[in-house]
């Protein structure tokens, strides 16, 4: 065993001998490990800063003063960060809850049946994925103006809150989610579904006893996704939120214009925590099960 | 076309009457006018090519294709439109298509519960079925810990705890290695008169055909060709297609010279009985194992013979395999123009005297062991 991994080094150094000479093949390879190296600190150093300073016993951000947790005590105690933490919670959950289940149907209905115009929506239905966030923000602020103005005329008045911040955010994340079942779909074998219409299964008792469980990971993997865009997005929420009614990303950007605070490190920390479980957890869920005894 | 009824059939209502059954997706015929009628008890098999319809043909009787034309019934009720769920027939899978996550016993019981037999009865129903195919033990297990043969079972369980008024199978023994196949198909006999269910089968291996059924039928580019019993299929090819699909066959181009000779190609005219019209051009079937090679010193007087020579000797163990060729280039006496060579493969048991490429020799066969056979 031990000698393996050098057997494979030296198999590598013969290739890149090929290439030139031996001083610029270790002078190569020592260049490539620097980079590797560089890329990480590049990727990781400021999220290390981020998470030590959340720790800063300190009134100023860059002045270490020793270790506390002082600063996820005022966090939590700032009512404005709960309000907001609200807001996020609440926007995150319902819009992962409608976009999911959208989102699957979509997802189900380009995989399964030729319809007219189904073309045109497998194509466009990806759209919210490429299209700029600033755009897509402008676009519903847009929206939702001449939409109200319509309402208006009617009798009731709506305002831009925590309402049309969700709307946007659905309509987001049903194309993430219908990417993600997708790819679950064509994994999928149909015969499974014949075979349960085969033992006396309705087409609705084979959905649920068959398709669905099989299609399961893929549908979870795709809302812990829509619910980490949803707690993630700033620039959208910014546009669509109204007056009394801030998500906690855009709260920690409204706030970092009067300056850094620790109490700022601290809540982006919490939120990172949070984010990073979500993806590794959707990650887990879109991997094939390997097959346990 | 022969469709005599099969020696076991129970009643005369017959499990499975198709008449003008034709599929069509898109452009493309899939199946083309099929008239068939399988016995209650039989163990039919659809035989043919890939892609020749009979994958269909049984999609149809399971419901899992509408026919586009035709009617479709099963045990006297016509079943044409019904939804598979509501078909009193199961279907064994080409690849199985086991729930994966679902255990054995699950997967077995899957089809009680959509009928709504639960609780002790089903666990009895589920034990007979999971004993019937020899699967005690493994009930825990899901699908993806069980070898190929293993999840045969399981799929050939999971059907017949239902005890399907027929059962189907696509290519059920196609996934398996050689050995196991064997078994299987001893098996899967001995489980059909066990259980007595109408067994409908499809193949591609003509072997497994002859060696299971009680009768055949031969499907080609969407058409029924021939119903029979395999030793009529074999022995009476209705065509060209099932004589040189079931089995391995020497066909010798020629024209009818009347009801009972042919003028092969080769240059002879053969005693061969036949129904076409005078000058058709026509192919005589002669098995290898029918044909009889003598030195050509030792012919026997009297008997019909083409002169021919070796030109290849194969030696199987069992027996050989000689390659002859006959006709002009052969040194036959007497060519006439217009005359083509031919070859003729010939087997013999190994314990007559061998014989070496090279030596002339004449080959000659008993009438009654061929069969004229046009397109």
């Amino acid at each position: 065993m031990p000698s393996e991994p050098r057997a494979s080094r030296d198999e590598k150094s013969q290739a890149v001998s090929t290439l030139g000479t031996a001083g610029t093949k270790r002078s190569a390879r020592h260049l490539l490990k620097a980079n590797a190296w560089f890329v990480f600190a590049f990727l990781y150093v400021p999220i290390v800063v981020l998470v030590v300073f959340s720790f800063n016993d300190s009134e100023r951000v860059n002045v270490w003063q020793g270790l506390s947790a002082r600063w996820y005590g005022e966090a939590l105690g700032n009512t404005q960060v709960i309000s907001a933490l609200r807001v996020s919670l609440i926007v995150a959950i319902s819009s992962t809850i409608v976009s999911t289940v959208l989102g699957t149907a979509v997802a189900l209905a380009l995989d399964r049946y030729r319809f007219k115009g189904r073309r045109a929506l497998d194509g466009t239905v990806y759209l919210p994925i490429v299209i700029p966030d600033i755009t897509m923000a402008v676009m519903l602020l847009v929206f939702f103006a001449e939409v109200f103005k319509l309402i208006d005329t009617i009798g009731p008045r709506f305002t831009l809150g925590v309402t049309t911040i969700a709307l946007s955010h659905i309509a987001f994340n049903i194309s993430f989610v219908a990417v993600v079942v997708r790819a679950r779909l064509d994994q999928f074998d149909r015969t499974l579904e014949e075979a349960a219409r085969d033992l006396y299964a309705t087409p609705w008792r084979t959905f649920r006893r068959v398709t669905l469980p099989l299609i399961a990971p893929g549908i979870a993997a795709g809302a812990l996704l829509a619910l980490t865009l949803s707690l993630d997005d700033v620039v959208i929420s910014a546009f669509t939120a109204g007056p009394g009614a801030t998500t906690l990303p855009v709260y920690v950007f409204s706030s970092i214009r009067q300056g850094v605070t620790p109490e700022l490190n601290a809540i982006s920390t919490l939120m990172l925590t949070a984010s990073i479980t979500l993806v590794v957890a959707s990650l887990a869920l879109q991997r094939p099960r390997s097959t346990t005894p | 076309m022969s469709s005599a009824p099969s020696p076991d059939a129970g009643s005369s209502v017959p499990a499975v009457e198709m008449h003008g059954i034709s599929k069509r997706f898109g452009d493309v015929v899939a199946v083309d006018g099929v008239d068939l009628q399988i016995g209650d008890g039989e163990f039919f098999a659809l035989l043919g090519p890939s892609g020749c319809g009979k994958t269909t043909t049984l999609r149809m009787i399971a419901g899992l294709d509408i026919p586009s034309e035709g009617r479709l019934a099963i045990f006297g009720e016509e079943v044409a439109s019904w939804p598979p769920d509501r078909r009193p027939v199961n279907t064994v899978f080409q690849a199985y298509a086991l729930f994966p996550h679902m255990t054995v016993a699950q997967n077995i019981a899957f089809g009680l519960q959509m009928r709504g037999i639960r609780g002790p009865d089903a666990d009895r129903q589920v034990a007979e079925a999971t004993a019937l195919v020899q699967l005690e033990g493994m009930e825990h297990r899901r699908p993806s810990q069980l070898s190929g043969g293993q999840q045969q079972r399981v799929a050939l369980a999971r059907a017949l705890v239902n005890h399907p008024k027929v059962l189907l199978l696509d290519e059920p023994l196609g996934a398996l290695d050689l050995k196991l196949r064997q078994e299987m198909q001893v098996e899967l006999k001995a489980l059909q008169r066990e259980v007595g269910i109408t067994f409908v089968f499809v193949t591609h291996d003509q072997e497994e055909a002859l060696a299971m059924s009680d009768r055949v039928g031969v499907m080609s580019e969407g058409r029924l060709l021939q119903v029979g019993t395999p030793a009529e299929v074999y022995e009476h090819p209705a065509n060209r297609f099932v004589a040189d699909f079931i089995g391995r066959t020497n066909l010798l181009e020629g024209v009818t010279e009347g009801p009972a000779a042919v003028r092969l190609d080769a240059g002879a005219v053969v005693a061969a009985a036949n129904e076409l019209a005078v000058g058709s051009p026509a192919a005589l079937s002669v098995r290898p194992e029918q044909v009889r090679l003598h030195r050509r010193s030792e012919a026997p007087a009297g008997a019909p013979c083409l002169d021919g020579v070796i030109t290849d000797a194969t030696y199987l163990g069992h027996a050989f395999v000689y390659t002859v060729a006959i006709g002009p280039t052969a040194g036959a006496s007497g060519t006439h123009a217009g005359e083509r060579a031919a070859t003729i493969t010939a087997r013999s048991e190994t314990g007559s005297a061998a014989l070496a490429a090279g030596e002339p020799v004449s080959v000659s066969w008993s009438p009654e062991a061929t069969t004229v056979v046009a397109d």
